[in-house]
């Protein structure tokens, strides 16, 4: 299906075409840009003597900065991603593979990070999908608790996408923030399985939470089952007021939908026709 | 302290435990579901009608509250009883009930020397509990235990003195076994013990009667002897010296007839005389003495009833001996309309009549002639008597019909059987060719036919005696209409619907009567009892005496309302808690 895509560049990181695309800062290609009046700290290196010569002012010479149009994959690896009786795991592993086709279409590198203890690089991740090694949705430890570990090393003016099912406590901007800083856009997808979306059916009901171990006992009825509606909807609206604070786009699919939700991707500017 | 149990079977309902718990073991079954986070399941504000987190403690305490109140419903029901240690010991007094207890001496009975005696026991120290035993024909306990003297007075008030005879021995077993060999027992009564050295250690023996000279009629009674009726009475003199007594007669409004008899010493004398049937009610009485109950009795006119038999043989010769013989037992009445019993020949259809026997006569000829004796059910109401030895009785060979039950047999030869229809009547067939038997011209033809005659009388609605022995049953054959009883105190008993026989008590002396809507009988009940009149033998004293220890002793109490009122408890603390977390959500 990645085929049929391609990533979208934004506007930001395709100013510039340098080898496949360039940025707009002035950086050290060969490129030459534009001249600027020489200010303190800059490269002694760049300066036009020439210039100097002719006028007494000391100007330096701006170049075009190369860059490569990068996507940077940040896949949820906690066990909630693998969560039993559902399509989740699959979902996000087909996802990642669309996402990371896609962005070979438009002629970016890619790197996948997966959380765990810490961020990881996924193996082969520079491969084509087929080739990586399987995704190991075993982490007790929330995406925020890896980022704090051991954070990736996200590439400047990357198109960054974050695929979570965004279900822990805490405050999503203190993810938000870090992942946003230095991207070109960030993406937020939250997969959902169907079992995420809806609560069980009526009765008594032991829950296991799969990440902790932690176990409850509740009678589910309508009234609670509103009550579960109100916190996902609560909880997706926090998502999306943080996403809007951090300039980052979020959106949902369903992992059990997946081929339909892909609309969604193209209409957040993730995805293009190919 | 191990209880016993009244009710153990109740312990079945210790099955009602593990029904419960697996009532709980099935509700609070959960099924188990893996969730991505526990973040959505955390509520602010819970859900009232469901949601709830179940709180583990409350669910277990409520089961257990429901556990401890099922076992102790359970206890209770078995009727658990603890020995608790008492000081005082219970009392169960043991009342000669005969009327020789109302024999009088200088002015007071042994009944009320016996009162007094009781009431002065109880001043002086009243047992815990008390129960009172009558001991009449047999022994009865009256109402419930007493626990002071009011309470004992009401139970006095059925010691009436009346009965004919007094079971003193059975009462004491009765006691014993009330008193689980822990109470003390009292008899009072009016003569000494048979054995007079008392061993048992609770046992106390009271006499408190006096050794009275008393004339008394011990035997009465009046028979149909023909178109009069025969009367009979005894008057014992239980003196030791002998005396002149003075019988005085009298029938309805007639003169009173003067007898006097000269009876030797504690020896008895016997009058027979004749009254006219037509005669009412028969009054005898002595002079006054020690004892009033036996020095009158009233005997009623017998009763005599007749059985209207339709002879409907067509062979007249058989007819004629029929007629002949039935006439010979007296028994038949004048009138043949409306028959009680119908003869006839086998073969011809049964005669109508909802209430008519029918006799049946076989006219089939003999076949075999046997000379008794013949195999009798001597049982049967028409054996009655009977003998047939060295009589001839020819016979056709049949066998039995179905439903006919034989009285004589002949080998296997049915001579004389009888059959109840549906309708209740019966049918009694006669198997006998007079011309070649000789039966007819023994004494046992009209014996067969009294036999007949006095059964199906036996089977007539009434009474079957107008005269009975105090304490005696009388036997009523109803016709299932409602019934009357009142008793010579006026006493009405209610019978409103009788079944084919009823027994009626007499528990005092005097006329009884009968009510239906079609009639009104009467009968007569005597006291006439010649142990109770023998007052020669009554006696004052003390026999036996309880031990006077004073250690403590296990008696059994009943501990039901103890279980009863902790389950109350629990159960109201099982409301509060359950109304409380359903309120609380």
């Amino acid at each position: 299906m990645g085929l049929r895509y391609a990533l979208q560049i934004p506007q930001v990181a395709a100013s510039v075409w340098t080898g496949s695309r360039s940025g707009r800062r002035a950086g050290s290609s060969i490129d030459f840009q534009d001249y600027r009046e020489y200010q303190p700290g800059d490269d002694l290196r760049f300066i036009d003597w020439g210039i100097y010569a002719r006028t007494d002012r000391l100007t330096v010479k701006l170049f075009r900065e190369e860059v490569t149009p990068h996507l940077d994959l940040i896949l949820d690896g906690s066990r909630s991603m693998n969560l039993e009786n559902t399509a989740k795991s699959r979902a996000l592993a087909q996802l990642a593979a669309l996402l990371a086709t896609a962005a070979a279409n438009a002629q970016c590198t890619r790197a996948v990070w997966l959380s765990g203890e810490g961020f990881q690089r996924l193996a082969n991740d520079t491969l084509p999908p087929s080739a990586w090694d399987n995704l190991e949705l075993d982490s007790r430890r929330t995406p925020e608790q890896s980022f704090q570990i051991l954070p990736p090393q996200l590439r400047r003016l990357g198109i960054r996408v974050f695929i979570s099912d965004l279900l822990w406590p805490g405050e999503p901007l203190r993810i938000l923030r870090p992942l946003r800083a230095g991207a070109a856009t960030l993406f937020v997808v939250q997969l959902l399985a169907r079992d995420d979306a809806a609560p069980p059916e009526h009765g008594n009901i032991r829950l296991i939470d799969s990440e902790t171990g932690e176990e409850t006992e509740v009678y589910v009825d309508s009234g609670l089952a509103r009550q579960y509606q109100d916190n996902l909807n609560n909880l997706k609206q926090s998502w999306a007021d943080a996403s809007r604070l951090s300039s980052a786009r979020m959106t949902t699919v369903m992992a059990e939908n997946l081929s339909n939700s892909i609309a969604s991707l193209e209409a957040e500017q993730l995805l293009v026709p190919a | 302290m191990i209880p016993s149990l009244i009710y153990p079977l109740a312990l079945f309902g210790l099955a009602s435990l593990p029904a419960l718990a697996a009532i709980y073991i099935f509700r609070n079954r959960y099924r188990r579901r893996q969730v991505s986070s526990l973040v959505l399941w955390r509520f602010a504000a819970q859900s009232k009608s469901g949601g709830a987190r179940i709180h583990k403690l409350q669910l277990p305490l409520l089961f257990f509250i429901e556990l401890v109140a099922l076992l102790l419903l359970v206890t209770a029901a078995t009727g658990p009883r603890w020995k608790l240690p008492q000081s005082g010991r219970p009392l169960i007094i043991v009342l000669n009930d005969s009327f020789s207890m109302r024999a009088i001496s200088a002015g007071v009975s042994a009944r009320d020397r016996a009162g007094d005696f009781l009431e002065q026991l109880f001043r002086r120290q009243t047992p815990p509990s008390t129960r009172l035993i009558l001991a009449g024909v047999e022994p009865r306990v009256t109402g419930s235990t007493a626990r002071n003297w009011r309470e004992l007075e009401q139970g006095l008030s059925q010691w009436k003195c009346r009965e004919p005879a007094a079971a003193i021995d059975p009462a004491i077993t009765l006691a014993v076994e009330l008193g689980r060999q822990q109470a003390n027992i009292l008899v009072l009564t009016d003569h000494k013990p048979a054995d007079e050295k008392i061993s048992s250690r609770r046992l106390e023996w009271h006499a408190f009667g006096k050794p009275l000279d008393n004339d008394a009629i011990v035997n009465a009674s009046r028979t149909a002897f023909g178109t009069e009726d025969r009367c009979l009475l005894e008057i014992a003199n239980f003196s030791p010296r002998a005396h002149t007594v003075r019988l005085l007669t009298q029938t309805g409004s007639n003169a009173p007839q003067i007898t006097l008899l000269a009876i030797d010493a504690r020896a008895s004398q016997r009058v027979v005389f004749n009254v006219p049937s037509s005669a009412p009610s028969l009054h005898a009485t002595l002079e006054p003495d020690a004892l009033a109950d036996d020095n009158s009795v009233e005997l009623l006119p017998p009763i005599r009833k007749r059985v209207r038999v339709q002879v409907a043989l067509t062979n007249e010769s058989l007819a004629e001996l029929v007629n002949r013989t039935l006439d010979a037992t007296g028994l038949r009445a004048t009138l043949a309309a409306n028959p009680d019993i119908v003869v006839q020949e086998a073969d011809t259809p049964a005669a109508a009549g909802e209430n008519a026997w029918v006799l049946h006569l076989t006219t089939r000829a003999a076949t075999n002639a046997c000379t008794g004796p013949f195999i009798l059910d001597t049982s049967h109401p028409l054996a009655n008597g009977l003998a047939l030895d060295g009589a001839v009785w020819a016979a056709a060979a049949a066998t039995n019909a179905p439903g006919d039950v034989p009285v004589i047999l002949a080998g296997n030869t049915p001579l004389l059987s009888v059959r109840q229809d549906p309708t209740g009547r019966h049918h009694v067939t006669l198997n006998l060719d007079p011309a070649l038997s000789t039966v007819q011209n023994t004494p046992d033809w009209p014996v067969l036919f009294w036999n007949l005659l006095s059964w199906r009388i036996s089977e007539m609605p009434g009474l079957k005696q107008s005269n009975a022995r105090l304490g005696t049953e009388v036997v009523v054959k109803t016709t299932g209409v409602p019934l009357t009883v009142i008793q010579p105190d006026g006493a009405k008993k209610l019978f409103p619907k009788p079944g084919a026989e009823l027994a009626l008590e007499t528990p005092m002396k005097g006329v009884y009567t009968l009510v239906t809507e079609r009639s009104t009988n009467q009968f007569s009940v005597n006291a006439l009892a010649a142990d109770e009149s023998d007052l020669s033998a009554c006696a004052s004293g003390q026999w036996g005496k309880w031990s006077e220890d004073t250690e403590w002793r296990l008696e059994e109490t009943p501990a039901i309302w103890i279980f009863g009122l902790l389950s109350l408890g629990v159960l109201t603390a099982h409301l509060c808690l359950a109304s409380g977390a359903k309120g609380g959500g």
